[in-house]
């Protein structure tokens, strides 16, 4: 197997053991990264990086594959106006911060889905 | 064509009786064989309790108080015409099973609705090990807390899982309580613990 390969399956180990640790949440390049992370660190990791009430995990790729083939501003406005789910679950407007404007809330919105597809080129890799 | 006589009927039958007994006898008593550990027990008790309080949550209260908007959910329900919260129904079902299992002697376990925090008092933790659940599964989020304590000369299998804030109901309640002694909460924080207690030998 290739180094890259070899690589990819520790990572994703290791994501799997940080169970939500900040090591799992990678940093990922640019600005408006930056500032999303941090933002999604503060008001979306509580339920996104452990699966409370039914949200998607980013680093689950089955949570995001079938979320990501909606276009992102479906995704922005589920996050800014709040979402029912198929079976009830819910997303409530602005992750229940209503402090967090709409540019935050992209912001956050673009930064798990960087980072949900970041998880999924992982798992393609190590086929 | 030889026929049995009426005899010979009646010693094979006999005979036959014998061995299915025999066989009944030697079939193990698998309905009350220990074959599941006290943790997998407390897990499994665990999985059912949370999906029971889920599936409330989701298909009830999200369904028709925030979605449909048809109804309220309040604490005060009956002054308030309203459905229980989630985790009141959580409690009067642990409440039921304890006035159902004292007449179930072979029944023996129990559990609670618990938190370092609670608006109740009632509801604090009340043994060492409830305590040390308590702040394991807050301060380590997504683990459970498994121990073994002594009560009254009786040794029992505690597990303590993390009761988390899944609805803004959770924290506005919370929150906003006049008995609550935090103020803090916010959606996916660890609030309390669900603490399971099943009876062990040794």
């Amino acid at each position: 197997m290739a180094l890259r390969a070899w690589c990819s399956v520790l990572g994703l180990l290791l994501a799997s053991v940080a169970g939500g640790g900040e090591s799992a949440y990678v940093n990922l390049s640019g600005e408006t990264m930056a500032q999303g992370r941090a933002i999604w660190l503060a008001n979306c990791e509580r339920c996104h990086g452990y699966g409370v009430a039914g949200a998607p995990i980013p680093m689950t790729p089955a949570d995001w594959k079938p979320r990501l083939e909606q276009d992102q501003a479906t995704l922005y406005r589920h996050a800014i106006e709040g979402f029912f789910g198929p079976r009830y679950t819910m997303m409530p407007p602005r992750g229940g911060n209503a402090q967090l404007s709409d540019a935050e809330v992209k912001a956050a919105v673009d930064y798990m889905t960087g980072l949900a597809r970041h998880y999924i080129n992982q798992q393609e890799q190590t086929k | 064509m030889k026929v049995m006589s009426r005899k010979k009927w009646t010693a094979v039958a006999a005979v036959a009786g014998l061995c299915t007994a025999a066989a009944v006898s030697a079939v193990p008593d698998v309905a009350n064989q220990p074959v599941i550990s006290p943790k997998a027990m407390a897990d499994a008790l665990h999985v059912v309790m949370d999906s029971d309080r889920t599936v409330y949550t989701r298909q009830i209260v999200n369904r028709l108080v925030k979605k449909d908007k048809v109804i309220e959910a309040s604490e005060h329900f009956e002054d308030d015409k309203a459905l229980v919260l989630p985790a009141q129904m959580f409690r009067f079902g642990s409440e039921l099973v304890a006035e159902r299992t004292e007449k179930l002697p072979d029944v023996a376990f129990s559990y609670s609705l618990q938190s370092l925090w609670p608006i109740n008092k009632q509801n604090e933790p009340k043994t060492d090990a409830e305590k040390e659940g308590l702040e394991y599964v807050a301060d380590n989020k997504g683990e459970n807390f498994y121990t073994v304590e002594e009560l009254g000369g009786k040794k029992y299998f505690t597990a303590v899982y993390a009761d988390t804030a899944v609805a803004p109901v959770c924290v506005s309640c919370h929150n906003d309580h006049k008995d609550s002694p935090r103020r803090d909460f916010e959606l996916g924080d660890v609030m309390g613990g669900v603490v399971i207690r099943i009876p062990v030998q040794g």
